[in-house]
């Protein structure tokens, strides 16, 4: 690399472990299934970006979202392509997830030591079906709407506490815009805050670990 | 001599440099505003040709319409040693609107003492620059302002 990045690395010292990882000799018998992880990572990064480029415009009240919407996909630049993009990796997401999740079922890799790191995804898929789930509502359409009333009211039917449980999912009695800008902070900063922080824990684990064994 | 090593390398960060300018590209042109409208000189009705004043200023008033409003706008006529022109109310210091006061033959501004004569020009206060000449034309005996509006949808 050029010169910048030399003046870069005398600061953070990042070439030589770098280098180490990334030119690692890979244990034999790795195949295209040992990529679904990686798949889902980028996923996870188009979705970052292209949902960062939508919270320009879109409006997560009650009178103007669906508005912001119609906006986005018929006026701004691109913008039904990046609402597209943000849809369908978000689909893809989850199918690769699964998928990655089958492969490390049937390679046996959640076993110990690396069975933190099975926990760990697990966290993840959670975070992503809140995810798509809190992100489903913000359209604020009829289908949106009603989605999240029937999603919200099974929370009811837990014993005890269950309405208490859904009034406060739903951030009163029924799905409103206290709803809407609950789902929203969720989805564009809780969520994917955490998952940033379980996916670093992944990485790190598995590199300390090694995809079949040690490395 | 190029090897295979370097050409697969330079390859790759070709591909890279363009997916990454392509982004950067696809980003600026999503984040700027869409649906900017082109400005146009628009002259608006205000007064008849024979109200204008033969000597001094007067205050007048004209009509346009903005997003689906109507708004009255005013404007001060100016007769000064027979040249006719318009001048915008608003002071050219922060936007309030300044009043002609008839005893000082001055525009002075209400809200930080801004004075102009009736020319535009500033005498004294914070004012950066004169009062705004407005177009004006006198057309079958009206008398019509331009002022710059969006152009409409």
């Amino acid at each position: 690399m050029g010169k910048a990045f030399d003046w870069l690395d005398e600061k953070f010292h990042i070439r030589a472990p770098h280098k180490r990882f990334l030119q690692r000799r890979l244990p034999a018998g790795l195949s295209y299934f040992y990529c679904l992880g990686g798949a889902a990572f980028t996923s996870y990064l188009i979705l970052f970006i292209s949902g960062a480029l939508l919270s320009l415009y879109y409006v997560p009240s009650e009178t103007e979202a669906y508005e912001s919407i119609l906006k986005i996909q018929r006026e701004v630049h691109l913008g039904w392509l990046i609402r597209g993009m943000h849809k369908w990796s978000a689909t893809l997401l989850i199918v690769f997830m699964l998928c990655h999740m089958l492969r490390v079922f049937i390679s046996r890799a959640y076993k110990a030591p690396k069975e933190l790191n099975w926990i760990v995804g697990c966290l993840t898929l959670v975070m992503v079906f809140a995810s798509g789930f809190t992100g489903y509502l913000l359209p604020w359409d009829q289908k949106s709407y009603w989605a999240t009333t029937v999603g919200t009211s099974m929370a009811a039917t837990i014993p005890v506490a269950g309405r208490h449980l859904m009034y406060f999912i739903r951030g009163g009695m029924d799905v409103g815009g206290a709803t809407l800008i609950r789902f929203y902070s969720f989805h564009v900063l809780w969520l994917p805050v955490t998952m940033a922080a379980l996916l670093w824990a992944h990485f790190h684990m598995i590199k300390r670990q090694g995809i079949k064994g040690g490395l | 001599m190029t090897t295979r090593r370097d050409f697969l390398s330079g390859t790759v960060k070709s591909v890279i440099f363009a997916i990454v300018s392509g982004i950067s590209a696809a980003t600026a042109y999503f984040m700027y505003p869409a649906g900017l409208r082109t400005r146009q000189l628009v002259y608006c009705d205000c007064m008849d040709e024979d109200t204008l004043p033969r000597r001094g200023v007067k205050r007048a008033e004209y009509r346009f319409e903005l997003k689906g409003k109507e708004i009255t706008a005013g404007v001060f006529i100016v007769n000064h040693e027979g040249a006719v022109y318009a001048l915008s109310p608003v002071c050219t210091h922060l936007g309030c609107l300044v009043n002609y006061n008839r005893h000082k033959d001055e525009f002075i501004c209400p809200c930080h003492g801004g004075k102009y004569d009736t020319r535009g020009n500033v005498i004294a206060g914070p004012p950066p620059a004169p009062l705004t000449r407005l177009p004006m034309k006198v057309e079958n005996g009206r008398v019509y302002i331009g002022i710059v509006l969006p152009a409409a949808a």
